[in-house]
C-alpha cells in the first residue's frame, strides 16, 4: 500500500475517533483506531516504517487536541511500533493468529505505557480503573484490526496474480 | 559518530524518542497553551467540525426514532414543570418588589452590597476525547469570546469542570473528575452541612463531610459552596452512598454526577 493511502487512513481514524466512533460505542467503550492502524501497518509493512511514522505523528496531534499533556500517546505508540518491528522478524505475517497475539500484547503494552505517562503527569485515574476497561477496548480493537487485516491484506492478496504482489500495491 | 553513521535508522528513532520525551517533560511541567498547539487546535477544529455535525445529526435522528416513548414522557414532565415554573414566576415577581425595597433600605444605611454577576458564554461541544477513560472535550468558542484557562464550565444539569486551555475559536474543557482538584460543597437542603469532593482513581466523585455527625443521607443533592474557584449554587450531583470512616471519624460519600459528560451538546462558560 502506498504512503499517502496509509496517511489518509490515519487521518480518517484521527477525525472519526472523537466524533463518529462514539455512535458505535459499546457500554461507552470505543476501539482505539490510531492504535489499531499503528499495530496493523507496522506488522504488515516492514521496510517503510509506516506505523512508526504515522502513529507517532497522529499521536502528537491527538494529544495536542484531546489531552492535557503532549507525549503519552506518541511515546506509547512509538515504543509499541518498535516492539512490533522486532517481533515481526520472528513471525509469519500471513497467519492471523500471530497478528492477534501481537495485537493483544501491543494493546496491553500501549495502555500500560499510556497510563504510566499520564500518571507521571499527574492524572488521577487509577491503574485498576484503566485495566478494567482494557479487555473491552482490546476486544473491540481486535475486531477492528481483524477487519482491516482482511481488507488491507487478504483481499488484495486474493486479487493479486502473484501472492507477493501485495507488497508493491 | 561512527556508530550513528552505521546505524542511521536506530539513531533517528532514538532521536525521535528523546525529542518526544523532552516534549512530554516540558508539556507536563507547563500545561498551558502555546503558539504551536494553538495553531494545530484551531486548524483541526475547523477540519473536525463537519464530522461532529454529522455525528450529532445521526445521533439525534437515530435516538429520536428509538426513544419515542421516553420523549413522550419527557414532554409530559416538561409541561408539568412549565406550569410549576409559571407559578413560581408569579411568586417571584411579588418578592421582587420586596427586594427593591430592601435595596433602597441598604442604600439609605450605606450598606456595602455586592452582587455576583457572571457573564456567561454558550458554546457547542465539537469533539470528545476518545481515550475511553477521561472526560476531556473541545468547545467551539475561545479567547475571542473572552474564555480563558480556569473558567468554570456548566451545563443545564449542573457543574462540568474547568477550561484547561483556550485559543481563538476553541477551548479544551476538563471535567471535575479529571481535574484533580478538590471542590468544596454544601448540601442543597441544608447549606450549613459542608464537605469536599474530588475525582478518584476509579473516575468517580468521592469525598467527605466536614463534620463527622453531619446528617447526610443517600439521595441528597450537593451544590458548590462558593469557596475556591467555583461559584456557589452549582449542582455537582446526588449522593449515592454514605459510609462512616472510623479512622478519620468522618462520613465519606460517593456522588453520581449531575451531568452525563459523554452526552453533552451545549455548555456554558462562566467568564
Amino acid at each position: 500500500m502506498k504512503h499517502w493511502k496509509i496517511g489518509l487512513l490515519f487521518l480518517a481514524a484521527f477525525l472519526i475517533q472523537p466524533s463518529l466512533l462514539n455512535l458505535i460505542s459499546i457500554h461507552g467503550y470505543t476501539p482505539n483506531l490510531i492504535l489499531c492502524l499503528t499495530i496493523l501497518t507496522t506488522f504488515l509493512y516492514e521496510r517503510e516504517m509506516f506505523g512508526v511514522i504515522y502513529g507517532t505523528a497522529f499521536g502528537i496531534l491527538y494529544d495536542i487536541m484531546y489531552s492535557n499533556v503532549v507525549g503519552p500517546m506518541p511515546i506509547s505508540l512509538l515504543l509499541v511500533a518498535l516492539g512490533i518491528v522486532i517481533i515481526r522478524e520472528y513471525t509469519n505475517i500471513e497467519n492471523i493468529i500471530n497478528l492477534w497475539a501481537v495485537s493483544i500484547g501491543s494493546i496491553l503494552a500501549y495502555y500500560f505505557l499510556n497510563w504510566g505517562l499520564h500518571h507521571l503527569a499527574g492524572n488521577p485515574v487509577g491503574f485498576r480503573f484503566v485495566f478494567n476497561s482494557v479487555p473491552w477496548i482490546g476486544l473491540y480493537s481486535l475486531a477492528v484490526i481483524t477487519l482491516l487485516y482482511w481488507l488491507m491484506f487478504r483481499l488484495p492478496a486474493r486479487r493479486a496474480k502473484y501472492r507477493y504482489n501485495r507488497y508493491i500495491r | 559518530m561512527k556508530w550513528i553513521r552505521e546505524h542511521k535508522l536506530i539513531s533517528c528513532l532514538l532521536a525521535l524518542l528523546l525529542a518526544l520525551i523532552l516534549i512530554f517533560v516540558l508539556s507536563a511541567g507547563n500545561q498551558k497553551n502555546n503558539t504551536v498547539t494553538g495553531s494545530v487546535h484551531k486548524a483541526m477544529s475547523y477540519v473536525s467540525r463537519p464530522f461532529t455535525a454529522v455525528t450529532r445529526t445521526v445521533r439525534d435522528t437515530v435516538s429520536g426514532i428509538f426513544s419515542y416513548r421516553s420523549l413522550q414522557k419527557q414532554v409530559e414532565q416538561l409541561t408539568a414543570e412549565k406550569e410549576d415554573l409559571q407559578r413560581q414566576l408569579a411568586q417571584a415577581s411579588l418578592k421582587k418588589s420586596e427586594l427593591e425595597e430592601l435595596r433602597e433600605l441598604s442604600a439609605l444605611l450605606n450598606y456595602d452590597y455586592t452582587e455576583e454577576n457572571f457573564e456567561v458564554v454558550t458554546a457547542d461541544v465539537t469533539s470528545f476525547d476518545g481515550s475511553n477513560w477521561t472526560n476531556i472535550f473541545t468547545i467551539d468558542r475561545g479567547t475571542e469570546a473572552g474564555i480563558r484557562a480556569g473558567n468554570v464550565v456548566i451545563s443545564g444539569d449542573g457543574l462540568i469542570g474547568k477550561v484547561s486551555q483556550a485559543g481563538e475559536g476553541w477551548a479544551k474543557v476538563v471535567s471535575i473528575i479529571d481535574d484533580g482538584n478538590k471542590v468544596s460543597f454544601m448540601l442543597a437542603r441544608d447549606k450549613k452541612l459542608l464537605g469536599i469532593v474530588e475525582g478518584n482513581q476509579q473516575a468517580k466523585i468521592t469525598g467527605y463531610m466536614m463534620k463527622g455527625n453531619a446528617a447526610v443521607v443517600e439521595g441528597d443533592i450537593i451544590i458548590t459552596s462558593g469557596m475556591g474557584t467555583y461559584p456557589a449554587g452549582l449542582e455537582i450531583g446526588t449522593i449515592k452512598t454514605v459510609t462512616y470512616n472510623s479512622d478519620t471519624l468522618l462520613k465519606e460519600i460517593t456522588v453520581e454526577p449531575a451531568t452525563d459528560f459523554r452526552s453533552l451538546k451545549k455548555v456554558s462558560v462562566i467568564l
